[in-house]
């Protein structure tokens, strides 16, 4: 098992950056899977978790400008490691004006990666930051828990309103209440809602549009013969939502979320180069 | 005494916050030529020491009320303060610069308090009336120009350096040989490799405005004092001086201009503590009395001292004094640690420092450490640390500051 990767472009070092930050805010610990051509941060949907899930997807050749693997065998030429991704946002953090970063998997005392960052200094060598982050090897038989989740049979998709405003409306309804219901139609209407004993506060967005799904058999799926007013809806802790929003450094592409009434909230989050899936189940 | 000045609020202000990351309480002693803040961690293992010569102040007015039952010699007012109610006074240093014109400290003896005054815009007085205790200063000693390695850098530098050390990041290690510098976390044996992310950091020398290592080191220290002495290097824009020796030895962490001197003395691990694996991760600010005497490594040199600003006298009795202290105390009993050995006439100590003394002073540190505790003679009050002091011979060798000593403070 081989692992080496090194990026010189300062613009690919911040974005990198940026997802890993991302990926912090959103899992104490979560599964890092190396492939030939992506790379993906993995949190599987178990009870230990909340039930929350996150996939996040990237091309390696987007960010990387070296990048070598070599899996656990042949034939399956993958590495999954068990990660604190805070650590590597944390390593990366000091590293804005790096000449270089370099990643590495090595095994000194246990199966670490090391970040070296070749930083500009007033001497004529380079100063040079390592890190050496203690990662776990996830063996084979346990990689079919991290398979990437289908999108679920929803009720509605609707697009997001704008994370900023989106963020600020959570953040003051936190403070209330530890859950909240998303509710939207198919007429691009959304509405966040919560429900204490002493107060009610419904948040109202409109005029948010509706991603076209082209389903998969070619027959209607159950959202095109919704009534187009109706509400779909799911409670969920609060405290995710804010954690999802709050780790958006930068605007999307594309924000959109899938509600399945009652069950689950798929929210898909698209930049140029990564994508990033999290679920969020409706409290009981 | 009467201690009477204006002072540059940005500086002191930091100077305030830094020596607040050593200690609860502080030691403030204005002499006749400036004033001296000083603060020593519950377990002596890192002393502070800023001095601000009268030049720093725009005003700065000193002097002394004589007592009958003392001496001739001009008497300071050594006090200590509590830190927390000190740094609401130098709250937002960075906002008080703007909006504060001017900034008095007075003391007055008689009912025990120091009055520090800020002057503010728009005809806003803040009076702040902090009681003192009466308490005779401490100094810790240090042969800073006795080390044989001595790295000078720019504040920037060192910062720049420790911002990649997380912040709970407690110690870390400085590890130097003639062609090489790296700062790295702090590991031991018993480190759980698969918990803790570690980091390192490699310089060249050419980095360093000077740069001078007699012996290779590794020398770990408590990185979280420290960090105060950054903030106030950065606002000083002094550059900093790192005198250290091999692990064991203290590290100071200096900085010095015209008109301020700091010190910032931290004790380093030696390398006999990290052979020891049943000893406890240390955390030098938490170490308690009894973990104090087990652990071998955490000494200062202590002594009670005539207000001397200067902690590192190129005075030849010093070296000798560090070594020479050491043969007293096994001959008395070990089992007396409650009563302090009193302090004897420096000057009829006898004894070379040679090398087999040297190692005589490590082997014996376990022993040492609690005799090697500075203290005033007599302390009125009940100090907030539980057990009494013990004196040791000074560094002066005048008759003056010998009798100073003996007597009880005002």
């Amino acid at each position: 098992m081989r692992f080496r990767a090194k990026i010189v472009d300062l613009a690919c070092l911040n974005h990198f950056s940026r997802v890993t930050n991302t990926i912090a805010k959103l899992a104490r610990t979560c599964t890092l899977r190396l492939t030939a051509r992506k790379l993906y941060f993995i949190l599987s949907d178990k009870v230990a978790n909340g039930g929350v899930g996150m996939w996040c997807e990237l091309c390696q050749g987007n960010f990387f400008d070296e990048f070598q693997m070599e899996g656990v065998a042949a034939e399956h030429n993958e590495i999954y490691l068990e990660i604190v991704p805070e650590n590597l946002s944390r390593a990366l953090k000091t590293a804005q004006s790096a000449k270089a970063v370099k990643i590495k998997l090595t095994n000194k005392h246990c199966p670490c990666l090391r970040v070296a960052v070749e930083l500009p200094s007033l001497s004529s060598s380079s100063r040079i930051v390592t890190h050496d982050i203690p990662v776990g090897v996830i063996p084979r038989r346990l990689w079919n828990d991290f398979r990437e989740p289908s999108v679920p049979d929803f009720d509605v998709s609707i697009y997001l309103p704008a994370l900023k405003t989106m963020k600020s409306v959570v953040e003051r309804m936190k403070n209330l209440s530890n859950s909240i219901v998303i509710e939207a139609n198919l007429s691009g209407e959304m509405n966040l809602k919560i429900e204490t004993d002493l107060v009610c506060v419904t948040t109202h967005f409109k005029d948010l549009g509706n991603p076209p799904w082209a389903s998969e058999d070619g027959c209607q799926s159950s959202a095109q013969d919704r009534d187009l007013e109706s509400m779909a809806e799911a409670c969920i802790d609060i405290k995710k939502l804010q954690q999802l929003l709050a780790g958006q450094q930068v605007n999307p592409t594309k924000a959109l979320c899938n509600i399945v009434s009652k069950r689950i909230v798929h929210f898909v989050l698209l930049h140029e180069d990564v994508s990033l899936q999290y679920f969020i189940p409706a409290l009981a | 005494c009467i201690l009477y000045c204006f002072l540059f609020l940005l500086v002191f202000g930091r100077a305030i916050h830094a020596i607040a990351r050593i200690s609860d309480e502080f030691w403030f002693d204005p002499v006749e030529k400036g004033l001296a803040l000083r603060s020593v961690n519950s377990s002596r293992s890192a002393y502070a020491c800023v001095f601000f010569s009268s030049m720093f102040f725009q005003h700065y007015c000193w002097t002394t009320v004589s007592q009958p039952r003392q001496k001739e010699k001009q008497l300071s007012l050594p006090c200590k303060l509590i830190i927390k109610s000190v740094l609401p006074v130098f709250r937002c240093v960075n906002v008080l610069e703007r909006n504060v014109e001017k900034c008095s400290i007075y003391t007055n003896i008689n009912d025990h308090h120091i009055t520090f005054q800020l002057l503010c815009k728009h005809g806003i007085v803040k009076t702040y009336n902090l009681t003192f205790q009466e308490c005779d200063p401490l100094q810790a000693v240090f042969a800073k120009h006795l080390c044989p390695n001595i790295l000078k850098v720019h504040s920037r530098l060192l910062a720049d350096i420790m911002i990649h050390f997380p912040t709970s990041q407690e110690e870390v290690t400085l590890s130097v040989t003639p062609m090489k510098v790296c700062f790295k976390s702090y590991t031991e044996e018993d480190t759980d490799f698969s918990k803790t992310m570690l980091t390192e950091i490699q310089l060249n020398p050419e980095e360093f405005d000077y740069f001078q290592v007699g012996v290779d080191s590794e020398a770990t220290f408590c990185l979280k004092e420290l960090r105060g002495l950054l903030a106030f290097s950065e606002a000083t824009s002094v550059p900093v001086s790192i005198h250290f020796d091999r692990s064991g030895k203290p590290i100071a962490f200096s900085l010095e201009d015209m008109v301020l001197e700091a010190s910032f003395i931290l004790a380093t691990l030696s390398e006999v503590e990290k052979e020891r694996p049943s000893q406890q991760p240390p955390c030098f600010s938490q170490q308690h009395k009894s973990k104090a005497e087990a652990v071998a490594s955490k000494k200062l040199e202590w002594c009670e001292n005539a207000p001397n600003t200067e902690s590192a006298k190129p005075a030849s009795p010093l070296p000798k004094q560090e070594i020479k202290n050491i043969p007293r105390f096994p001959k008395q009993e070990m089992t007396s640690r409650e009563g302090p050995p009193m302090a004897e006439d420096h000057a009829g100590l006898e004894g070379e420092a040679t090398e087999s003394r040297l190692s005589y002073f490590y082997k014996y540190c376990i022993f040492q450490f609690y005799s090697l505790f500075f203290g005033a003679v007599s302390c009125k009050e009940n100090d907030a640390i539980s057990h009494p002091f013990h004196s040791l011979a000074t560094a002066s060798d005048t008759e003056e500051d010998f009798g100073n000593m003996q007597s009880s403070p005002i």
